[in-house]
């Protein structure tokens, strides 16, 4: 089981800001999809840092990304 | 090395890792990235060992997406903790022995010259506050004073994070670490002090908090290191397990630290002021 940042891509889409993306310390993780509007997260990669759900929500106050426990089988 | 060596022979591509393939297809070799999509195109950087909400790890990958020609770039780091990431990216790196990055830096940048006088490559030195100012001190200001043509940055967490919490002499005043128990007795060392006096050309203090600022900062330091002479940066890049912060909030402490001493500072010679408004005339009438 692990620590990885979850985005509500719906309620992301209503934004479109794309602050969380420049904020991710690790590379090729935190991404934005043009097509869809909304920030993602490549979680083999996500280190669960929790930086972007500062930026989203201390910061920003939008809400929209959380941690969550995911197993290896997820 | 060059825009040759990074895109696939025809008929090679299939077989190759889809990393390496994304790379060529969505990465930023041979054009001008702007680092405020990051996200939106693939990075040079790939997965690393650094800590989760490393503050250092964040500015190596600012800095991979902010390089002005990454298909023709060096870059050395050596013993510390950023060269973790920054030997993880699909650029050369050269590991220096602890101490002498500067000093492999400035006959690598002569020796790039003489092989390919009418290319332009690029030279830059990522290392840590101990290897830049306490153990490589002497070839640090030793490549600036004799005006080598590359950029030296200084990603300083105000310890020596990779062995473990020693005192560095960027560590503040008064600080307790690890193996610094009784608190340090000494000022920071003034880096960027030092490198205007030794002759650096453009030079800048900065805690990075802006993609923005951080990536003009780097693009120009190495634009001016071609043309005129040594530039250095010193990068505030905190070490959240020595400093015990909590991980979400190192931005926080980054955001803190550039009130209270991280302040933007940037320096530059009348010759290297005049160059970038030349650049950036040139850029608006394209436009
Ligand atoms: C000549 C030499 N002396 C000592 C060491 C051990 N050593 C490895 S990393 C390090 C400290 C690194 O501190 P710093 O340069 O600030 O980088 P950080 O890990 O903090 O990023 C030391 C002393 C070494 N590798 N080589
Ligand atoms: S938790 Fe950290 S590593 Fe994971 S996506 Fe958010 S900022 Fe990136
Ligand atoms: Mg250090």
């Amino acid at each position: 089981m692990y620590y990885v940042a979850r985005v509500d891509e719906e309620k992301c889409a209503t934004y479109k800001c794309k602050q969380c993306t420049l904020f991710c310390p690790e590379a090729n993780t935190l991404m934005f999809d043009e097509e869809r509007n909304t920030a993602y997260v490549n979680e083999p990669r996500c280190k669960g840092c929790a930086l972007c759900v500062y930026v989203c929500s201390d910061l920003l106050k939008r809400d929209c990304i959380e941690m969550v426990m995911v197993t290896a089988e997820e | 090395m060059g825009l040759r060596y990074v895109q696939p022979a025809p008929g090679f591509k299939e077989y190759l890792p889809k990393d390496y393939v994304d790379l060529i297809d969505f990465g930023p070799f041979g054009k001008e990235v702007d680092v405020q999509h990051l996200g939106d195109f693939k990075e040079i950087l790939e997965e690393h060992p650094m800590c989760a909400g490393c503050w250092m790890a964040y500015f190596v990958r600012v800095f991979y997406a902010s390089l002005p020609n990454p298909e023709d770039t060096i870059v050395l780091g050596t013993a510390g903790c950023a060269r973790l990431a920054l030997s993880q990216a699909a650029v050369p790196f050269i590991y220096g022995n602890y101490g002498d990055t500067n000093a492999v830096a400035s006959g690598l940048t002569r020796a790039l010259k003489i092989r390919f006088p009418d290319k332009t490559k690029d030279v830059v030195v990522v290392a840590g506050d101990g290897g830049l100012m306490d153990i490589g001190f002497s070839m640090t200001m030793h490549s600036w004073f004799r005006k080598e043509k590359f950029t030296t940055i200084m990603v300083d967490n105000e310890v020596y994070g990779n062995t473990g919490g020693q005192e560095s002499g960027m560590s503040p005043k008064g600080v307790q670490l690890k193996m610094a128990p009784k608190g340090k007795k000494f000022e920071k060392i003034p880096a960027t002090e030092l490198a205007k006096q030794a002759g650096c050309v453009y030079v800048v203090k900065l805690s990075p908090t802006s993609v923005k600022r951080t990536a003009k900062v780097i693009r120009r330091a190495i634009l001016a290191a071609r043309h005129f002479g040594p530039t250095f940066i010193h990068a505030y890049t905190s070490c959240n397990i020595e400093y015990s912060i909590p991980t979400e909030e190192v931005l926080k402490d980054a955001r803190e630290r550039e009130k209270k001493d991280f302040g933007f500072e940037e320096y530059m010679t009348d010759e290297v002021r005049e160059f970038f408004e030349e650049i950036e005339k040139k850029k608006e009438v394209k436009k």
